[in-house]
């Protein structure tokens, strides 16, 4: 199945975000990725990512057009966008050797140590998913104790 | 400036939507709106017994009327009582617009007394649910929430009343428009309109399958229009029935699960299906893989989500049936050449005369398909038919012919039971020259009969024949015919006396053992100035039939 990413336009109000996510949920889909903004007109923005074939994706663009708060979904091509995922990683403590080699991999991979505070570190990683997931890989789970990652945002390279 | 009160604003924003009847009771969180209406002249309230009554009957008032039915209860469980009636009005798409008081706002969230969640609780089961924070929201949210029930494919709304909203004051006007809400796409796009043309044109075989969308888009002309046209046969769903006087030529009746024999295998012969504002749900196309093997499908349905959701279809036209069918019967007949389709045509006749079902039996016990055409005889063609849901629904509309739209009445996607009595109490109130009849199963009925205090004291006279087989009926079918007559939990035993019963509500009962007392007890019945309850008793062991086992296929029914 394929990862579909649909970027919905809706009232910012609350209950939008769960009258879109019953509607995945009672037909068997997992959101791999959600994430809300605010548009500068005041409405929110929120962006999907799902797993599915032709048929359910397609039924889902409708169902989710049709609730009432929704103004529009766009069905994103994830080959002409641009997509990025931001995580902050923070680790256990650790010694002087551990401590350089991560601040190295952190910096090889783009990202940057925001805190070092008693041999721990919190970072920042930001990529597309499989860069940020790759370093979070080989820094390893020994090392991290805690990771928050933003989930997918994405934006269109076509001009609207 | 005039400050008015949220429960005033309420009823003003009421008015300005034509609102007359309210079916409700009142409780603790929505006092002050029952104080408003204490003074109310223009907006009549009709005090139901049970709140899943008060929806049910918000329903049918719909169903008959063609506008919005409006209910009202407390919080909690006054407003969680209302789901089921909610649901049913969802999956049947009738405009259904109900209003609860709910604990004030600075309580919510707390687990004040009777707070129930119902902005989450009424989500998944309404076409679109309020709740109002401020009493300024109050007239653009009850305006919103009537665009939203009856525009498009109609469908219930609730909103959600806080007690301090009811009771707070604003300096507000009822505005004339919606500021937001959709425009569905009315009319077709030309591409698949042209498409659609193209194949009814060229069909040898066509047929069209009509469901309860024409009825909300008032198609029916235009569909008997493209019908006579085409000299296309017609199969309805469960509730399109009326959307083509049954009694037509070209009319094969409902097909589905429990449809007459030669509507299914006209499905399943024709080359060319066309099907409007229906939603091929599976009690109609049984095994969607033999559903219409041989036809390229049309499917035009107002709401893109049902086109094409469970089978296969080869033209989707998005739009209001009425401009669709009107565009349809525009381009056909812009076209020399047209289908011949008399070969066809007398296939499909010789298919109705030789399933024709049999209505004739003399029997005591009464057979139900004798009743039926027994309450056909006395009834006219405005009367108005609702039922319960299970056997007593299939016999009525297996053999009940009805001849207009709005005069059919049942709960089909839900198969709610208890929904027939209170139904027909809002059918009678929105149609109150009409006859209205309520096709009852026993154990049906008794899930909403405390409704007899109501269309007692209401004097709301509707007349309830029960197709009494002291069974849950279909239940009991489904155990005899797969579950080797297992009858498992089905037997209602010998309570009650229906005709006690109905007395005791102080309504007239009678009970018609005989084929021949059915019809001159149900004249007295509609003639006695009372509600009625008119008991009938049946063979316990007669089954609906044909029937198409779940998932079966329709060319392969039970008889």
């Amino acid at each position: 199945m394929k990862t579909r990413i649909f970027s919905v336009l809706c009232e910012n109000v609350p209950g939008v975000l769960m009258r879109i996510s019953r509607d995945f949920t009672r037909r068997q889909i997992n959101l791999d990725s959600v994430t809300v903004g605010i548009e500068p007109s005041g409405m929110a923005r929120i962006i999907l990512m799902f797993k599915a074939d032709d048929h359910m994706a397609e039924l889902m663009r409708r169902v989710i057009t049709r609730l009432e708060p929704i103004m529009e979904v766009e069905v994103i091509d994830p080959e002409r966008s641009i997509v990025r995922e931001v995580a902050l990683l923070k680790t256990r403590k650790l010694d002087e050797r551990e401590m350089l080699q991560i601040l190295q991999r952190v910096e090889q991979s783009g990202g940057r140590v925001l805190e070092s505070k008693g041999n721990v570190l919190v970072a920042e990683l930001s990529g597309k998913h499989e860069e940020v997931e790759s370093t979070i890989k080989s820094i390893g789970p020994d090392v991290l104790k805690e990771v928050a990652r933003s989930g997918q945002v994405f934006i269109s390279r076509e001009a609207s | 400036m005039v400050e008015l009160t949220g429960a005033k604003i309420l009823f003003e924003a009421l008015k300005a939507e034509g609102v007359k009847h309210i079916f409700g009771i009142p409780g603790g969180a929505i006092i002050p709106v029952y104080d408003v209406l204490y003074d109310e002249k223009e907006i009549h309230h009709i005090l139901v017994r049970h709140e899943q009554a008060a929806a049910h009957a918000a329903d049918g008032y719909a169903r008959a009327l063609g506008k919005a039915g409006v209910c009202m209860t407390t919080s909690g469980p006054g407003a969680t009582n209302l789901t089921t009636g909610m649901l049913n009005a969802y999956m049947d798409s009738s405009p259904v617009v109900a209003i609860s008081g709910q604990v004030p706002t600075l309580a919510l969230g707390t687990d004040a007394f009777q707070e129930a969640d119902m902005l989450s609780i009424m989500l998944p089961i309404t076409k679109h649910n309020f709740i109002v924070h401020r009493v300024e929201e109050l007239p653009s949210t009850v305006r919103r929430a009537f665009h939203v029930a009856t525009t498009g494919r109609p469908g219930p709304v609730h909103i959600d009343l806080p007690k301090d909203v009811q009771a707070g004051k604003a300096d507000v006007k009822i505005p004339a428009k919606v500021k937001y809400g959709k425009s569905p796409r009315l009319e077709p796009e030309l591409e698949p309109l042209r498409k659609a043309v193209n194949l009814l044109a060229n069909a040898k075989q066509p047929l069209i399958f009509a469901g309860g969308g024409i009825v909300w888009s008032g198609a029916s002309a235009e569909l008997v229009q493209l019908a006579e046209l085409l000299m296309a046969p017609v199969v309805t769903s469960l509730l399109g029935k009326g959307v083509i006087p049954e009694d037509h030529p070209l009319a094969l009746g409902m097909l589905g699960m429990h449809g007459r024999m030669a509507a299914n295998m006209a499905v399943t012969e024709c080359d060319v299906l066309l099907g409007v504002g229906a939603r091929f749900d599976d009690r109609a196309t049984g095994d969607v893989r033999y559903f219409a093997p041989n036809a390229k499908i049309i499917h035009i349905d107002i709401d893109p989500v049902e086109v094409g959701k469970t089978v296969h279809v080869d033209v989707p036209v998005t739009g209001d049936a009425k401009p669709v069918l009107a565009a349809i019967i525009k381009g056909l007949r812009e076209r020399a050449k047209r289908g011949k389709t008399s070969e066809w045509l007398e296939r499909v006749k010789r298919m109705k005369h030789e399933f024709a079902p049999r209505m004739d039996y003399d029997e005591v016990p009464i057979k139900p398909q004798r009743a039926i055409k027994e309450i056909q005889s006395v009834l006219d063609d405005e009367a108005i038919i609702v039922t319960e849901v299970g056997q007593c629904q299939m016999w009525a509309a297996h053999y009940y012919a009805v001849k207009k739209p709005r005069h059919f009445i049942s709960s089909g996607g839900l198969g709610t039971m208890g929904f027939g009595f209170p139904a027909a109490m809002g059918a009678k109130v929105a149609c109150p020259k009409c006859d209205v009849v309520n096709i009852a199963g026993d154990g049906s009925f008794l899930m909403n009969s405390q409704e007899l205090a109501t269309v007692v004291e209401s004097k709301i006279n509707v007349v309830s024949c029960i197709f009494d087989n002291r069974y849950l009926g279909m239940v009991k079918q489904w155990q005899d015919l797969f579950f080797q007559k297992r009858r498992s939990a089905t037997y209602l035993g010998t309570t009650p006396d229906f005709v006690k019963l109905a007395e005791a509500y102080g309504a007239w009962g009678d009970c018609a053992a005989k084929p021949s007392e059915i019809a001159p007890k149900l004249r007295e019945a509609l003639r006695c100035g009372k509600p009625a309850v008119l008991d009938i008793p049946i063979d316990p062991d007669e089954h609906v039939l044909p029937m198409v086992p779940a998932g079966g296929r329709l060319d392969q029914m039970l008889t």
